[in-house]
């Protein structure tokens, strides 16, 4: 099974904005925790750190005890599947193709290049799509789907690639509430039945509540809760989507009001 | 109904942007600083029409029907030399392409040479360097290939390398995150993104290598263009207008053709 630990993690970007202040925190293996907090929180930054889409510009990541480095990105993300907001599916490539492309670091690049698999890799994939419910659509293209089916393409694709950890940013941030409900249940059911980790960046924080088994709360690029769903009430609350901006009205609202 | 009311462009002040005046104003002076010395006269168009009309009139004539079975062959000779150019070609811009595209160049020098490589190969017209393959290979329809093709790779290497540069950046992330190599990556996320672009420059490279192959006869590189040339400097004009008719009958065909073809794939 496999733990991820972050270990005093900072992200400096280039244009000088710091998204992460030395964020130290340990996801135990099989568990769903939701991450919460406002936009530019650091939410999807510290999610793709895991992947090694983005790398700490000091601290370390582990992942089952391996610590990301611009050397080992393959074999890191080999372990770990990761879906997004808005899918990033290759729209031109049929849904089997793109499920497939979960199979490649199984593939030498000879093959592959030719677009050439083997018999298991098509039957990982079959698996994948009938787990969520999209076997029909198999040979569709993938820009032909709807949101919620793009996103269910995106989960079976991470499916494909046998993952111990499986990362979703933002992953219902696009769709309606109904399909929300749906990813979210194939998410929870993910890490229950196959025992893969599962971290959430979520917007949406009654879905937090109810699906996930720890939430932690993110402002700022600090992490301002840790803890069981049930212990977000609405002071926790304020405090995960207090802004600083916020934080200055308050203080002198007299004016403002004066105004009104 | 609010004909009346006055027009205006929508800037603050209504009145155009002093920046769209003054590009107006370089420009059209650019032009007619230009114009005599490119020897745009409008008098010595005007008195010209005369000895275009009579060239029209010579070359109205019926086409020469003894030769149609020769120009057939020399037809076909230029479509097949446009073929084996445009594949050659092909196969070797795709891997340029991908050399020469800022983000799927595996480092900045690579992109660099590659890139004056392409311009190099399309510094010169393909006669240029058709004159040169034939001095070293012979005459014929060979040193022609080696033009095109050669030509062609600047062209289309440089057009692939542009399509790739703008592909979309989110479904390359989809493809990288779940442990794809680099080869991978290019051949499943890039690849496909970039196909319709180019479909869209390989069809339009056919459409000019035809054309282009139609004149490389003229150096003895194969090709309809060598008849033509004859025929124009022998006052041939019932041959010039059948090879000019099978011209414009093969590049038409080929831009109905290609217009489905685009059609179905994009």
């Amino acid at each position: 099974m496999a733990s991820i630990s972050l270990q005093g993690v900072t992200k400096k970007f280039g244009n000088g904005f710091q998204a992460l202040h030395g964020v130290s925190v340990d996801f135990a293996p099989g568990s769903l925790t939701a991450i919460i907090g406002p936009s530019g929180a650091g939410k999807s930054t510290m999610l793709r750190m895991i992947n090694g889409l983005e790398l700490p510009t000091s601290g370390e990541v582990k992942v089952a005890d391996r610590v990301v480095n611009r050397l080992n990105l393959r074999e890191v993300r080999g372990d770990v599947g990761i879906i997004f907001q808005h899918y990033n599916l290759v729209s031109r490539l049929s849904v089997m193709t793109n499920v497939l492309t979960g199979r490649l670091k199984y593939r030498s690049w000879v093959g592959s290049m030719l677009y050439l698999f083997r018999k298991n890799d098509m039957d990982h994939a079959f698996q994948a799509l009938d787990r969520v419910g999209l076997l029909d659509r198999a040979w569709d293209r993938a820009d032909k789907l709807s949101g919620g089916q793009q996103q269910r393409v995106g989960i079976a694709r991470a499916l494909a690639q046998q993952p111990r950890v499986l990362l979703a940013d933002e992953p219902v941030a696009s769709l309606d509430p109904v399909t929300s409900e749906e990813i979210m249940q194939l998410l929870r059911e993910i890490c229950d039945r196959d025992g893969i980790t599962v971290i959430v960046n979520l917007h949406q924080v009654d879905l937090a509540k109810r699906f996930a088994s720890r939430v932690i709360g993110l402002n700022a690029g600090q992490i301002v809760f840790d803890g069981s769903p049930n212990e977000l009430d609405q002071r926790t609350f304020d405090q995960i989507y207090h802004t600083k901006k916020e934080a200055d009205d308050e203080q002198q609202p007299a004016p403002l009001l004066a105004h009104a | 109904m609010n004909n009346s009311l006055p027009l205006c462009w929508p800037t603050r002040n209504g009145l155009p942007s002093i920046a769209v005046v003054i590009a107006f104003v370089i420009v059209g002076g650019l032009l007619t600083w230009a114009a005599p010395i490119a020897e745009i006269d409008p008098l010595r168009l005007v008195a010209s029409i005369p000895r275009l009309l009579s060239f029209l009139g010579n070359i109205l004539v019926m086409p020469d029907i003894e030769y149609l079975t020769e120009l057939l062959r020399k037809m076909i000779e230029t479509i097949e030399m446009t073929l084996i150019a445009t594949s050659i070609a092909l196969a070797i811009s795709l891997p340029l392409g991908f050399l020469a595209a800022k983000n799927t160049s595996p480092h900045p020098v690579v992109f660099h040479v590659t890139r004056s490589l392409l311009s190099f190969m399309r510094a010169l017209p393909e006669l240029v360097w058709a004159l040169v393959f034939v001095s070293a290979v012979g005459l014929g329809p060979l040193p022609g290939v080696m033009a095109l093709s050669f030509v062609t790779v600047g062209f289309m290497g440089k057009f692939f390398a542009e399509s790739i540069e703008v592909v979309d950046a989110k479904p390359i992330e989809g493809v990288e995150a779940h442990g794809a190599g680099w080869l991978q990556v290019r051949t499943y996320a890039y690849l496909p993104q970039a196909m319709p672009d180019f479909i869209g420059s390989t069809l339009y490279i056919l459409d000019h290598n035809l054309r282009a192959a139609a004149i490389l006869g003229l150096v003895g590189a194969g090709g309809i263009g060598y008849d033509m040339v004859m025929a124009m400097r022998l006052f041939d004009y019932d041959r010039i207008l059948g090879i000019a008719l099978a011209i414009y009958l093969i590049v038409t065909l080929l831009d109905r053709l290609s217009g489905h073809f685009r059609g179905r794939v994009i």
